[in-house]
């Protein structure tokens, strides 16, 4: 085999010139959204009604960001009277949703979280629930199948 | 003539320096007589934060160090505050480690070799490894929810079992990855002008590479065959067969072949996990707040850029006392001053990218 300057450059040449006929990889994403995975974690639901306001989710909570604010009820039980987390201090670790012993706090499949204004990236969860978005599965327990025993009675 | 050097800042903005190293280059015409690393520019002070956090909630700020392998960086933490607690880890959750480690390295390599690539000056290079750093960023973000900072590994196991899904995708990603480092080489190893700014370029030999401390695949690329996964085994890794990639040369293109060596490893190291997956518990049971005993730990591990080492100190508290990390690619920096002189500054420009290192750690 002969050789020259310019050989190896040909090969390579070869692969991209093979390349540009495989399929497009690239998605246009403002018009074509992209498939989330359902353990994503991007935004956060809350579910006042659930909350037994016992602050772990605080104490875990690495950074800072969440802000939980108790009142006692006419059963002298504690319910939570704010809720807020602070997007812009929030790590997206998860450590919340995986503490909550009741299951009151879910990640959403959000993610275009930029806000215009800095205040807008504290979320209000107490006031607005989001539970319109949609919901991940992170952090939450494996649903199992329901075996019902049937023929007994 | 009267000729006289002449100062040059190299950075701390400049494209070419992974981030935001500060380098002030004598130079003599185009040949650089002097160098002067400067760091510290993306210093956040992740050792002094993680004395205010208890010991699991330092996990999510490990993955910010080496941002481009935050799963090594995760469970290099865990083993360390795992050592110290003496917990057993469950069999499953060691080869779950193993294999999300070893996809790690192969993600870490895919952009080292992609970004060196472009810094030389083909930009078409890049985008071949990056679709196969994707496959595995969606594998992970499907496992875990988060494509860069994973947080997945926990004292005492990891997060999440990996399920059938999992398996099937990473069998799918290796079974592709082959071709895919076959045309790389066809692509990259020949190429003239690759090969002129490559061979014989940034040299370091054993002794130099020893002495300045360098792990990882810089350290054997100039001939040591140094690899924590060897030579003190941690996780299983005792328990399947690999070679490690050396290379004797120690220049840039021996850094390079030796990082392209090491993906094939890999891929043998998670077809052996995968093939051996036991089933079992993911987690060690532990108690809600972790308590080590007053006392220190010191721990290693390899990571894709080296020798990562992380010393704990306890005083019995919920919260560290003091957290350090040993980080590779501060280590690897270190020899920037002294392999620059003599060569020319597009040539430096080379010699940094083969180093493949990330700021985030260098500055911690």
């Amino acid at each position: 085999m002969f050789s020259f300057w310019g050989k190896g450059l040909l090969k390579g040449l070869s692969v991209t010139g093979k390349v540009i006929f495989r399929k497009n990889l690239t998605e246009e994403y403002p018009l074509v959204k992209p498939n989330i995975p359902s353990q994503w974690r991007g935004g956060f639901a809350y579910e006042k009604d659930k909350c037994i306001a016992c602050g772990i989710c605080v104490l875990e909570c690495p950074n800072d960001a969440i802000l939980l604010v108790k009142e006692k009820d006419e059963n002298n039980k504690n319910v939570p009277k704010e809720y807020k987390i602070n997007l812009g201090y929030c790590l997206s670790c998860g450590l919340c949703v995986e503490s909550c012993p009741v299951n009151c706090i879910h990640f959403t499949k959000e993610f275009e979280s930029a806000t215009y204004l800095k205040k807008e990236s504290v979320l209000d969860l107490f006031n607005n629930q989001n539970l319109e978005a949609e919901r991940s599965t992170y952090g939450k327990p494996v649903e199992k199948k329901e075996e019902k025993e049937e023929g007994i009675l | 003539m009267r000729t006289q050097t002449y100062k040059i800042n190299l950075g701390p903005q400049h494209p070419s320096t992974h981030g935001v190293l500060h380098v002030v280059l004598e130079i003599d015409g185009e040949t650089i007589v002097g160098s002067e690393t400067n760091i510290g520019y993306l210093h956040r002070g992740i050792e002094k934060l993680a004395e205010n956090k208890k010991y699991p909630q330092v996990i999510p700020y490990t993955d910010r160090l080496d941002y481009l392998a935050g799963m090594s960086n995760n469970l290099l933490y865990v083993q360390t505050v795992e050592k110290m607690l003496g917990t057993e880890v469950p069999e499953r959750a060691s080869y779950i480690r193993v294999i999300i480690a070893e996809l790690m390295r192969i993600a870490n390599h895919m952009v080292g070799i992609g970004i060196y690539i472009m810094d030389l000056g083909a930009v078409t290079g890049v985008f071949y490894p990056f679709i196969q750093r994707e496959h595995i960023l969606d594998l992970f973000s499907k496992l875990c929810g988060s494509r860069m900072t994973f947080n997945y590994m926990r004292i005492g196991g990891v997060a999440v079992d990996i399920d059938e899904d999992f398996i099937r995708g990473t069998e799918i990603f290796l079974d592709q990855l082959p071709k895919m480092l076959h045309e790389y080489h066809t692509l990259v190893d020949e190429n003239e002008i690759f090969l002129s700014r490559t061979k014989n370029i940034g040299k370091i030999s054993k002794s130099q590479a020893e002495s300045f401390g360098l792990t990882g695949p810089n350290l054997r690329a100039s001939g040591l065959g140094y690899d924590l996964r060897k030579v003190a085994p941690y996780e299983v890794y005792d328990r399947f067969d690999f070679n490690i990639p050396v290379a004797y040369n120690g220049d840039c293109f021996d850094r390079y072949i030796v990082r392209m060596q090491e993906v094939e490893e890999s891929i043998k190291i998670i077809r052996q996990a995968m093939a051996q997956l036991p089933q079992g518990e993911i987690k060690a049971k532990l108690p809600r707040i972790i308590k080590p005993e007053a006392g220190d730990c010191y721990h290693q591990a390899e990571n894709p850029k080296g020798i990562l080492g992380c010393y704990l100190v306890s005083d019995g508290t919920p919260k560290p006392y003091r957290v350090h990390f040993r980080r590779p690619s501060f280590n690897n920096i270190s020899i920037f001053d002294e392999v620059a002189i003599g060569h020319k500054i597009a040539d430096f420009i080379a010699i940094m990218a083969s180093f493949d290192f990330v700021l985030g750690e260098v500055d911690a």
